[in-house]
Order: structure tokens, then sequence, then C-alpha cells
């Protein structure tokens, strides 16, 4: 390694004499490119849990659109992530949508107005609009999730979370797991590359592929095995396990009227509820 | 034999919209040595990955050959080159060292006995030839990474690339690897490399291509690539020439990128 570095000279990004007059990280407290981007995490995860909550206890056709379209409709489009939130939902959202729709179009019980007959099977009115209200809801809460994902940093959740007075151990968890998928996804790419480069046909027929599989399998398990221990070992060397509170040298901001709106989106949970018991609703 | 030739070779990464490579015209002969150096993030990998196909042209032409590379399979395209990437743990899968190097070859349909005689020949290169039984995870960091150049060495390809083939290597393993650059050069199998390493690009390379921000911004001999004329642009991409050269322009030697060429300097100078 000496060898590289008395030729090299280091990142061009990062000259060393920058290094030391900037206190802190660049991308630590990045603000956000828009004022739902700055939100403070845990607002977002609220607004995200309160809204598929809602879309399940509202029922109905009208009270679950207008969660949809208030809650992630529209600052996904304010936010300018709105293509981007439309396709992941709806790919998380599709095989769940689909699913439903068919059983209870044409299988729901005690129901009387056909639509259409299909062989033997019977299409109703009654089963359509129950899958419809079922479609609108499996897509509010995948779309919520989908917003509030792809809007909000794990470092920045972690890190609130963390200021809340959650154990460091909790949180490194909630990290790793979000964090995990995009990693593993990177890995088995890099992988699947080597292998071809070495005349693994991926490309060829269904059972040429399925050979290809073990020689990609090994490394992204070995390897993740293989993260898991170093990190470990990172994470202790610098005082994982150390007791006691840790000092945070940023964290985002979350000033009062936020806390209110988090308060506020919680309590309209038992207010349907009761709402809903006493036998009032929206179509 | 087999030519490289890239005709305004353009690559966007679709997701991030990077304009990796920005335009590479850049033809490599049969049994040419060449380095491939830059700062990091300047277009090196990508082009690599575009010698076998597992890259596509955004924009421009890749020929294999005279022959197109987007008409060929990446499976294909192994036999003719081969890229040995970065990352030993990102590629390594086998149980033993054989099996690893015999990957390659296995999936160029050779026979047995072929195989046997190419896996020995290129663990022998590598200097891992009493390992062959071996779980490859026993090796440790630097012979591991040996071990994914010896599986690509027995391809017996025309072209071989070489990603970083120095990192982490001490100067046993790097002599070890210039050993192995003109090995294949003798054998008349064009080498490329890509390398932070200035050393030992300028002692095992007959040719260095430069790149910055996707473009080639130099293209010669190690003495015209390392010459002190040409620091300036060399400092534009974040690289120093190695030792030898600034020395030898320190005492007025014109060009010298080796020690060896320093002491020559040096005798000639005395004579």
């Amino acid at each position: 390694m000496g060898h590289d570095t008395l030729t090299t000279v280091g990142d061009p990004a990062e000259p060393a004499g920058d290094r030391l007059a900037r206190p802190l990280p660049a991308w630590l407290g990045r603000p956000g490119p828009t004022s739902w981007h700055r939100l403070n995490p845990l607002t977002k995860l609220t607004i995200a849990v309160v809204t598929s909550i809602q879309a399940v206890l509202l029922g109905g056709i009208v009270g679950p659109s207008m969660v949809l379209l208030l809650a992630v409709v529209l600052p996904a489009v304010r936010t300018g992530v709105g293509r981007q939130v439309i396709r992941t939902s709806l790919l998380l959202a599709l095989p769940l949508a689909i699913s439903a729709s068919l059983v209870n179009l044409f299988f729901l019980p005690d129901a009387p107005t056909t639509l259409f007959e299909l062989g033997p099977f019977r299409a109703t009115e009654e089963g359509a609009r129950f899958a419809l209200e079922i479609v609108i809801r499996v897509v509010a809460i995948a779309g919520a999730l989908t917003l509030f994902y792809i809007t909000t940093r794990t470092s920045d959740l972690v890190v609130d979370l963390e200021r809340r007075g959650m154990s460091p151990r909790l949180t490194f968890v909630v990290g790793s797991a979000v964090t995990m998928v995009p990693q593993m996804v990177d890995r088995a790419s890099a992988i699947a590359a080597a292998q071809r480069a070495r005349g693994l046909d991926t490309e060829g027929s269904p059972w040429r592929r399925m050979r290809g599989v073990l020689p990609l399998v090994g490394p992204t398990i070995m390897g993740a095995l293989n993260e898991v221990e170093e990190r470990t070992l990172a994470l202790e060397a610098r005082g994982f396990t150390r007791p006691g509170r840790r000092t945070l040298l940023w964290s985002p901001s979350d000033p009062a009227y936020e806390r209110l709106v988090r308060w506020s989106l919680v309590l309209t949970i038992p207010v349907v509820v009761i709402v809903r018991a006493g036998g009032w609703g929206l179509p | 034999m087999t030519e490289l030739r890239l005709e305004g070779l353009v690559h966007v990464y679709p997701d991030s919209g990077v304009r990796a490579l920005d335009g590479i015209d850049l033809r490599i002969d049969t049994g040419e040595r060449v380095a491939l150096i830059g700062q990091n993030g300047s277009g090196k990998s990508t082009l690599a990955r575009h010698l076998n196909g597992l890259l596509r042209p955004t924009e421009g032409l890749v020929l294999v050959d005279g022959q197109d590379a987007r008409e060929r399979t990446v499976a294909s395209l192994a036999g003719d080159v081969a890229v040995c990437f970065q990352d030993p743990d990102r590629q390594v899968f086998s149980g033993t060292v054989a099996a690893e190097v015999d990957f390659g070859p296995r999936n160029l349909g050779w026979s047995a006995d072929v195989r046997r005689t190419a896996v020995a020949t290129a663990l022998d290169a590598v200097g891992l030839a009493g390992d062959q039984r071996t779980n490859p995870y026993d090796l440790g960091d630097s012979r591991r990474k040996l071990l994914t150049i010896a599986s690509v060495l027995a391809m017996g390809t025309p072209v071989v690339v070489l990603d970083e083939p120095t990192t982490g290597q001490d100067a046993r393993g790097v002599a070890r690897i210039g050993a192995i650059v003109r090995q294949l050069a003798a054998e008349g199998r064009t080498v490329v490399a890509i390398s932070h390493d200035m050393t030992f690009v300028a002692e095992h390379f007959a040719r260095v291509v430069v790149m910055r921000a996707g473009r080639i911004i130099l293209d010669g001999s190690p003495a015209d690539v390392f010459a002190e004329a040409a620091w300036p642009i060399l400092a534009s991409t974040f690289l120093e020439p190695p030792l030898a050269a600034v020395v030898g322009a320190r005492l007025d030697l014109g060009s010298t990128p080796t020690p060896d060429a320093v002491v020559a300097a040096l005798r000639a100078r005395t004579a």
C-alpha cells in the first residue's frame, strides 16, 4: 500500500488542507432540497404511519382516497418525487392489489348484483366496490411508506432516534436494515459482473442461467457475513458498546410546531375510531 | 490476432446520469502493454468494462478484432478479453483454489486435460502452485488477489485486462505481477492495466494512457508521459510522476521514468 500513497495524491474532492479547516464532514447536517425533505425524520415517519392506519380505519372509498391525495400524492408532487413514488409504490402494491381485486370481484359472499359472467365465475358489483376499497388502501399504504423512504436519509433518522434516547444498538439495527438492501444489490451486481467476465453465461437458456446462480450466491453470502464481522469490529474499535449517552455533533432540527403536528396526527386515530364505532362514516 | 478499437465512445450511467466516458478514441494493437492511469472517477474502470461488453456504449463503438462488441454476448467476449476485477471478495466463490481458477476455462468449454494444464500454469505464474487444494478464504488478502489474476490468466485470452493488480501487494507481489505482464507480452498477448502505482506503470508498460473526466488527456511512452513538461497535465488529474522521473529531471538527465533509466542516463553523462 505504501507504494500507492507515495505516488498518488488523494481524492480531488477533498484537498488535505480543507479537511482541517472544515469542522464537520460535508454530508452531515446538509439540508434537504425541499421543506418536506427538511421535516424532522420522526414527523415524516409519523405521517407515513398515521396515513397507513387511517387508510384502513376510515373505510369506504372517499376517505382513503382523500388520505391518499392529501398525504401522499400532494406532498410527493410538490417535492418533485412524484414519478419515483408512483413507480415504486405501484410495484409494491400491484401484486397484492391484483390478487385481492380478483378474489373479491368474483368470490365476495352475499353479493347479489351481477356485473358480468366469465365462464363459471360471476363478477359482482359489491365485489367490485370492495376490491376498489382494498386497492386504494394498499396503494395509500405503499405510497406513504415509499414517500417516507425516498425523502428521508437513513442517517438522519438514526441520529434523530438516538437523540430521543433510543439505544444505539436498536438504532444500529434500524439503520442497517434500511441500508442493507441497496448494499446487497450493489454487491450482487458487482459479483455478477466479475463472473460474467469469466465467461458465465447469464444471457443464454434458462438451464444455463440456473447453473450460473451458484457462483453468485457464494460470495454474496460470504461477503455479507464478512461485512457484518468487520463492521462489528470497526464499531467496537470506536467505542460502540461503551455505556452512557452519546454526544451528537449534529441532529435534525425538531421545532415545536412539528411536535404539535405529530401529536395531532396521532390524535386523529382515536377520533376516527370513535366516529366509526358510532356508526358514522364517509361512503 | 485481437485488436481493440474504441471510436467516439461515450458512456452515461442511466441511474445517476454521470457521463463517465466523454468521447474516447483509442486503438490498442495486438501485444501492446498499456497502462490506464488517472484520478479516481476519471473513467478507467468504465472503459475497461466496455472491452468485454459488460457495459454497452451510450454512443460510439467498441470493436474487438474489428467486430462490434454489441453484437456479442459477454460470455462469448470473455474468450477474447478477460477482465480481472479489483475486489477478490466480490468474485471468489469456489471451495478450492484449483476449482476457482478452473471456472473460466470450464465456461469456455475446454476439455479436462487442457484445463488441468491451464490451471497449473496460471497458478505457477502467480506463485500459488502448492495451494491447489487450499480454500481461497484461507489465503489472506494479497494472495487471494493473486488468485483472481490466475483465474483470468488461465482463460488464455489474447487480451488480459487487470484492474488495480498491485493493490495490497508487497514488493514481491508487485514483482510477480510485473513478471506476469512481461510474460504475457512475450506470448504476444495484449495487457491493459488500470493502476495508481506509477512506479509499476513506468517499469512494466510500454504505453501509458492518462484519463481525466472521461477523456484521454495524454497517450505515450512512460518517457513521454512522465517527462517534466507533462507534469502539470498529470497534476490536473491528481497524479504524480514516479520518483525516478523527478530525480532525473532535477539532475537534468532528461526524462527517466525508471531507476534503470536514471542509472543509464548518469552513466552516459559520466562516460
